[in-house]
């Protein structure tokens, strides 16, 4: 069960990232301009990274609900530091650039 | 988001500000304290090298306790608690309930200590507080503990002080939330390279935003248990039970019923655990024993929650017969919201209702409020440099609190591994932890630079965490090898992460500038 929960916090992680990544307002203060998501894309994206902690309520097990939930805040604080350090972004601005 | 009017905005920009800058400091040693605190059972066996994994609990215990019954005077019979100590031996507390002079109830007794082979290692008479204290191998759990329950301050007050504080947090979540006015736009949102205004406010609203759900969650059943004993439950015994503690207690958490005193001998105890562990799928965490010697004997068992459920489990049997009666509700005879409420707040506050992954999820959301908490004091700090030039005392008092303390606490463990061979941890602790906090506070004072002394402190933290575990090894802990036969890799997994913190800390310290 354990690897469950974790495959479901590292699954909306994921997807977190990706919203990270283009994130419109975090592209625009790391100055790269290009590569911005759509409203759309960032709701598709948003629900489905909710998606995993839905079934865990479905299902009734309220512990994993509060792991995944947790995991995800903690994955979501991981995500915005590491991608602060602009090791990304840099590549992203440097094709702008050119 | 939410939108206030500019002179709201203002108001609670002030009371977030100033609830934060008034208590933030001493919330802070709450917070980190309890941080740790969520592995204080793993703290404690890497402190103390307890390398035994099997509960006290699935050992035969039954003949034992009935020789103590019959050693014991029947006026301490009142209530028996069973309980582990130290590595994984058993304790057995005979007790009556008195009330003290300041008219707290206490339990007065007898205490022993079931060593493996079921034999008396420690003898004790006492009341509650001396049994349940700390000890010579849980000295330093027992501190984290404590400080992060009361700060070491005398019960009540130090309840009530770590109550308000709980509410002092709760207030800066609420009123974070209302004045930050783009909470999902700027989720993501962390510039490194911007001013320092605006550096810190970034550090501090990211990592507020992502845990500001667990805020709530964490100041909340923080207050609950600060203020549940020091205020809720005399208010009940006031109001129901004409100020009576005990008989509010045996009505609401205890099992009332028709009394019976005729003796007889206590029902087969290990059928009783062995029921329990195979109803609950856990061994007991504690055990109660009602009316020890009686005929109207009940044994309560408390368990972790089972797979799934945050709640935890308490199994009722009769105590003559051993015979399984109910599944026992915390609060009342029968199922309410209100037991169930009660029931998970200490599994959301402490985060121990799925093993190590859980509480290693509440590990990392109490470092993310030990890091919102220092770095929205540096952001009010930040604020006003330029016109406040005379906070520069705030400003080292920030640094001394916010990166001496895990100086002082790792001190501290290096003082228990020193001092519990020789018998002397539970003062050797606090000793170790009071010295290196003057220490630290000596050096905000004469220190030239705040910034300088961040960066010295972070290094001394870093290099004490990498000696604590060759000072583990050679004050007799067991070695890797060692503890990995036994099954008890949580002591390699702690030196590792003792290892890999300390090594960051220094590489930090090294590139650390004035940290605003």
């Amino acid at each position: 069960m354990s690897l469950l929960i974790i495959a479901t916090v590292a699954l909306s992680g994921g997807l977190l990232l990706l919203l990270a990544l283009g994130d419109p307002k975090r592209r625009r203060t790391a100055a790269v301009k290009s590569g911005a998501q759509g409203t759309a894309v960032r709701r598709l994206l948003v629900g489905a990274s909710l998606l995993p902690g839905a079934a865990w309520i479905a299902s009734g097990d309220a512990a994993a609900f509060l792991i995944w939930f947790g995991g995800c805040a903690m994955a979501g604080w991981l995500v915005t530091l590491v991608l602060a350090r602009g090791w990304l972004d840099a590549r992203q601005g440097a094709k702008d650039a050119s | 988001m939410i939108h206030l009017a500019k002179n709201q905005t203002k108001l609670m920009i002030a009371v977030h500000g100033w609830s934060g800058i008034l208590l933030g400091l001493l919330l802070y040693a709450v917070v980190i304290t309890g941080m740790a605190a969520v592995f204080a059972d793993e703290i404690g066996a890497w402190s103390a090298g307890h390398v035994e994994t099997r509960s006290a609990f699935e050992r035969p215990f039954g003949t034992a306790l009935r020789a103590l019954g019959e050693r014991t005077s029947p006026k301490y019979h009142d209530g028996v608690d069973l309980f582990e100590v130290g590595d994984h031996d058993l304790g057995v507390f005979f007790h009556r309930h008195e009330t003290d002079a300041g008219g707290t109830l206490i339990s007065r007794g007898m205490f022993y200590e079931l060593g493996k082979d079921g034999r008396v290692i420690h003898t004790q008479a006492g009341t509650n507080e001396d049994v349940y204290g700390a000890r010579n191998d849980n000295a330093l759990s027992s501190f984290l503990v404590d400080t992060h329950v009361r700060l070491h301050v005398p019960n009540p007050w130090g309840l009530l002080l770590t109550g308000i504080l709980g509410l002092g947090m709760l207030v800066a979540a609420i009123s974070g939330l209302l004045i930050h006015r783009h909470l999902f736009k700027d989720i993501f949102t962390l510039r490194r390279k911007a001013k320092p205004v605006l550096l810190n406010r970034d550090r501090h609203s990211v990592a507020g935003t992502w845990s500001l759900p667990f805020a709530f969650i964490l100041a909340f059943t923080g207050s609950f248990f600060s203020f549940y004993g020091t205020v809720g439950m005399p208010i009940v015994a006031m109001a129901a039970f004409g100020g009576d503690m005990q008989a509010m207690t045996e009505e609401v958490f205890g099992n009332p019923g028709k009394p019976d005193p005729r003796p007889t001998a206590i029902g087969n105890i290990d059928r009783i655990t062995s029921d329990a562990i195979r109803r609950a799928g856990t061994p007991p965490t504690f055990v109660t024993i009602e009316h020890f010697g009686r005929v109207d004997a009940k044994v309560t068992t408390y368990h972790a929650p089972p797979g799934g459920d945050i709640a935890p489990v308490s199994l009722l049997y009769n105590g003559a017969t051993a015979r399984f009666e109910q599944t026992k509700p915390l609060i009342g005879k029968a199922p309410s919201a209100g037991g169930t409420l009660v029931a998970i707040m200490s599994p959301l506050h402490f985060g121990n209702f799925a093993g190590l992954l859980s509480k290693a999820i509440w590990f990392g959301l109490g470092f993310a409020m030990c890091y919102v908490t220092f770095t929205g004091l540096r952001l009010w700090l930040v604020r006003r440099e330029e016109a406040m030039r005379s906070l520069d005392w705030l400003d080292r008092t920030v640094t001394v609190v916010g990166l001496g303390l895990p100086f002082a606490l790792v001190c501290a463990a290096a003082a228990f591994l020193i001092a519990m061979p020789l018998g002397t941890a539970v003062t050797c602790t606090t000793g170790g932890f009071l010295i290196a906090s003057a220490a630290v506070i000596v050096a905000g004072v004469v220190w030239p630079t705040a910034a300088g002394l961040g960066h010295a402190v972070q290094r001394a933290t870093g290099i004490a965490m990498l000696l604590l575990p060759p000072l583990r090894l050679l004050t007799g802990g067991p070695g890797w090898a060692a503890a990995i036969m036994a099954e008890q890799p949580i002591i390699v997994a702690l030196d590792i992460a003792l290892l890999v913190a300390g090594g960051a800390m220094i590489w930090r310290g090294r590139r650390l500038q004035a940290p605003r």
